[in-house]
């Protein structure tokens, strides 16, 4: 059967693509010269994983979508799934695959499990997985990703307890999957807001404290009201609830492999990397 | 400089982007988007007033596109993610929207963040 390897929780920003573009191009600002050297080890053991397939919790930013239609979970079944021009024009990087007898394998496990989402056919990716990629998979990307798009740019958001539920689903469906390693990524967050008088808030003492207790402390994490979540840490802060789905689809109980914090400039940037604690 | 209240999920402070501000801002954030089409890009840059009026904006709208009032725009329900797209067009950043949000230089704002503080939700672990 499918079976779930492990997962890791990455903060995402327009920044962070353009600068890796950057500094592949032979001047890597300090900043994210961190970043991308604290990436190291998450290349490395997502390498050693050996994914047949790469399931990603992510939230679009009116890049794909727009308000004309707006899903609240949406998933990509599609054999491609290109990069969405956010404005300044696309960056010269390769496009990510997908591959659809999973994709409907998991639409169908999820529906069943009374997820009933949005399926796109065609599905543009923005910053929101083209941005941490390169740091963590050499290109060309031959691993077919399954995106699911979560809204967090509009309230109502779904709720943390549903986005831990949406974890659990993504775990019964992968369970039921014939064969394939599978590896789960939630991104987003941690503290930034990039709008109001508190534009550029940092809140390391959250981020931190996150990356710890994501672990051992799911239950506790998801009882925090969004609004609270925001106040500490920022309007996009909330988009941390999305590790909840990941760390929910691993297992009940985790080893957490490795973590990593920087804060280049606007968004908090960490990352933490579970594996399913085997029951003796 | 605005005065910040870094507990406030309040305007100015904080933007909660809720149903109602969808409904005000959906013609603006609908001319916004289409500033992802790079042809739509370069027609506007050419004719900006042409070019905005197939979206069936107000006047209020326009004049706060024209003087690249990020605040105002966000205001009138404008989505930070959608007014990016005009500041990108403008060949502006998210920098130009933060500064003018709180009242800054763009260089005030580069050398002010990160804007550290610190403490956690009631109930964190």
């Amino acid at each position: 059967m499918g079976q779930i390897v492990g997962g890791f929780g990455i903060s995402h920003s327009p920044s962070m693509g353009t600068e890796f573009d950057r500094g592949m191009g032979g001047r890597f600002d300090p900043r994210w010269q961190v970043w991308f050297d604290g990436l190291q080890p998450v290349k490395a053991w997502l390498s050693r994983m050996r994914p047949d397939h790469i399931v990603i919790i992510y939230n679009d930013h009116l890049n794909h979508f727009t308000f004309d239609a707006y899903p609240t979970f949406a998933l990509g079944v599609a054999e491609h799934f290109p990069q969405a021009d956010e404005g300044w024009g696309a960056r010269k990087i390769p496009e990510l695959r997908g591959d659809p007898t999973f994709g409907w394998h998991m639409c169908e496990q999820l529906v069943s499990q009374e997820f009933d989402l949005t399926v796109c056919q065609q599905m543009r990716v923005d910053h929101g997985i083209y941005s941490w990629m390169p740091y963590v998979v050499d290109a060309p990307w031959n691993t077919p990703i399954l995106p699911i798009a979560v809204n967090m740019l509009r309230f109502p958001l779904p709720s943390p307890r549903r986005l831990q539920k949406l974890g659990v689903a993504i775990r019964n469906a992968v369970a039921a999957y014939g064969t394939g390693r599978v590896v789960v990524i939630a991104t987003g967050g941690m503290s930034h807001q990039i709008s109001g008088t508190r534009f550029g808030m940092a809140n390391e003492e959250l981020d931190r404290r996150f990356l710890a207790r994501l672990g051992p402390d799911l239950e506790r994490l998801v009882a925090i009201p969004q609004q609270e979540l925001i106040r500490a840490g920022g309007t996009d802060a909330v988009e941390l609830t999305m590790w909840y789905a990941m760390r929910a689809a691993l297992a009940d109980e985790v080893e957490k492999v490795y973590d990593f914090y920087t804060f280049p400039q606007i968004t908090g940037c960490g990352v933490v990397v579970f594996e399913p604690r085997e029951r003796a | 400089m605005s005065a910040v209240d870094w507990k406030s999920l309040n305007a100015p402070h904080t933007y909660l982007y809720t149903g109602a501000m969808s409904s005000a801002g959906e013609r603006l954030n609908r001319f916004a988007l289409s500033l992802k089409n790079p042809a739509n890009r370069t027609a506007f840059l050419a004719e900006p007033a042409a070019y905005v009026s197939s979206y069936s904006l107000t006047p209020a709208e326009v004049d706060l596109i024209t003087r690249r009032d990020w605040t105002g725009l966000m205001q009138a329900g404008g989505h930070l993610q959608a007014i990016l797209k005009i500041a990108a067009t403008v060949g502006e950043s998210l920098w130009h929207i933060g500064a003018h949000c709180a009242g800054m230089s763009v260089e005030q704002m580069q050398s002010a963040c990160p804007r550290r503080l610190d403490g956690l939700p009631p109930g964190f672990p």
